[in-house]
């Protein structure tokens, strides 16, 4: 019936409830602003996740190599026993030579050597696995106890445990610079929606007047920020992917491979999440009508 | 709602704004059902901080205001809400909103009380041709004539068949015929049953539109004739 009655081209727009307000040059100046810093949150923890690749954060354990010359393999089995004493070291295994031969092969894999040869002149190796939680200390330990003996401790895998260590302190920053960004996201959305209740106040009054519910007057702009902040983390998103497929090859020779799928879920969720409570901002502001405040 | 009862009862009503101004001052007034009431007086004798008032626009300071069953001393928001429902309400400026069709315009108050769409366009169109307007249903308000603006108000006003009308110089405006056509408008709504309380400055229309001519001055009743 009602096609019947509304002519074509007609689309009545009528306020209130789920019904949105009109898309301006404000909201779309709001969409690109918030687009930007929910692509900064996310190329932020795009290099958390390069980051963490690059020093096997995704592997539960961080192991350290001991070494010790095979002309001191009287000295093994105290070195050994000293390191296991050693608090936060969680287990040691001793490579045998063959095993470590076995390995170096593969990695050398055209270096042509000979095994025997090979697992003569390699040193005897402990392998430490690295407990979670680990003291200013431990290193130094490790070094020291090693030292005692002869042997040498990988210094490589010490300073990539470090860095480790320094990510899981980077990522507390990361989620401080997230929240930052967040509330600065809400404040962004709220300033747009609160342009946007200004300059439909009349119609607000109006409806007030005519004694429309809050949530009936305020629905249209929280679902607004929601939407402008979900579309703002979409957009975020798919700026995401030039950084991923500009780095892949320079990334791939650390042996990094990102994975930008992981942030779409919570780019949009945080987008309409920031988008919602800035339009509550907004619109908390927004007097709950001549009554309310006309108590005399 | 029983007749027994005025629709609005007023006992020493007192008005004082936040300034400290008093706006009103001991007001004592009934209004029944079905009447026709003209608020009279200078500007700033108070007849449209009575009309705020009336619909809760501002809450009495001290006596006792009972509009349609609601006091509106106590009435929670809410309450204020459901009466506004049951009124409408008609400005000198139209407050027509001007990036809306006629038709979005009238359907506003509807609208507000959840009617679906398919149910709003023949009521709005219904009322629409009551004004003589049936044939603006989608054109802008900037298209139509002060008098025509006027009747759209008019029409948004009783959309949702209202028990009372408040009108606020509806006539302000507009030349003498035109306003005589809206008041003409306004009566036949009065006839219908409707409570009409209509503040105004035009007294020529008091002759050929008889009511009753409540006088008000310095916020202060004046007068009451029941010309009705």
């Amino acid at each position: 019936m009602a096609t019947e009655l509304i002519p074509e081209k007609v689309n009545p727009r009528l306020p209130g409830g789920f019904h949105l307000p009109p898309f301006g040059v404000n909201q779309v100046l709001a969409l690109v602003i918030v687009c930007i810093a929910l692509w900064a949150v996310g190329t932020l923890w795009l290099a958390m996740q390069g980051a963490s690749q690059w020093v096997g954060g995704w592997q539960q354990d961080i192991h350290i190599h001991v070494y010790l010359d095979a002309k001191r393999a009287d000295q093994a089995s105290l070195l050994e026993q000293e390191l296991q004493d050693i608090p936060q070291v969680a287990s040691l295994r001793r490579i045998s030579a063959d095993e470590a031969a076995i390995w170096m092969q593969e990695w050398l894999s055209d270096a042509g050597l000979q095994q025997q040869e090979l697992a003569s002149r390699l040193p005897i190796t402990f392998e430490l696995s690295i407990g979670d939680e680990r003291t200013e200390f431990l290193f130094s330990d490790i070094r020291d106890t090693a030292m005692r003996f002869g042997g040498t401790v990988n210094e490589d895998e010490v300073s990539l445990a470090q860095v480790h260590d320094l990510l899981s302190q980077a990522s507390y920053l990361a989620w401080f610079a997230s929240l930052i960004l967040a509330i600065a996201m809400a404040l962004i959305i709220s300033n747009t929606l609160r342009m946007t209740l200004l300059s439909r106040a009349d119609e607000i009054h109006l409806m007030r007047l005519m004694g429309a519910k809050e949530w009936f007057v305020r629905t249209p702009f929280i679902l607004e920020g929601m939407l402008l902040g979900a579309g703002a983390g979409v957009l975020a998103w798919l700026l995401l992917w030039p950084l991923v497929l500009g780095s892949s090859t320079w990334l791939s020779t650390m042996q990094v491979e990102l994975n930008a799928w992981v942030f779409f879920i919570p780019l949009l969720f945080a987008g309409a999440v920031v988008g919602a409570f800035g339009a509550l901002i907004a619109t908390s502001r927004v007097s709950s009508g001549d009554a309310a405040n006309s108590q005399v | 709602m029983s007749t027994d009862h005025p629709l609005i009862q007023m006992q020493r009503v007192m008005l004082r704004y936040p300034t400290g101004k008093t706006a009103l001052s001991g007001v004592t007034l009934d209004i029944q059902q079905g009447q026709f009431v003209y608020l009279v007086g200078e500007s700033g004798a108070g007849k449209s901080s009575l009309l705020k008032m009336l619909y809760g626009g501002v809450r009495p300071s001290s006596g006792i205001l009972i509009s349609q069953q609601t006091d509106m001393r106590e009435a929670s928001e809410g309450k204020i809400r459901d009466l506004r429902r049951r009124m409408g309400i008609i400005f000198q400026d139209h407050k027509l909103l001007f990036s809306r069709t006629v038709f979005e315009n009238v359907a506003l108050p509807l609208r507000v009380q959840g009617w679906k769409t398919e149910r709003l366009i023949p009521r709005v169109r219904k009322v629409l041709e009551y004004v003589g307007l049936g044939d603006r249903l989608w054109s802008y308000p900037e298209a139509l004539s002060g008098g025509e603006q006027q009747r759209v108000a008019i029409a948004r006003a009783m959309t949702a068949n209202p028990a009372l009308i408040l009108a606020d110089e509806p006539t302000g405006n507009l030349d003498v015929d035109t306003a005589r056509r809206v008041l003409d408008y306004l009566m036949d709504l009065n006839r219908q049953g409707t409570t009409v309380i209509m503040a105004t400055h035009d007294l020529h229309l008091l002759e050929s539109h008889p009511g009753r001519v409540v006088q008000m001055h310095a916020g202060s009743l004046a007068g009451d004739s029941h010309g009705y």
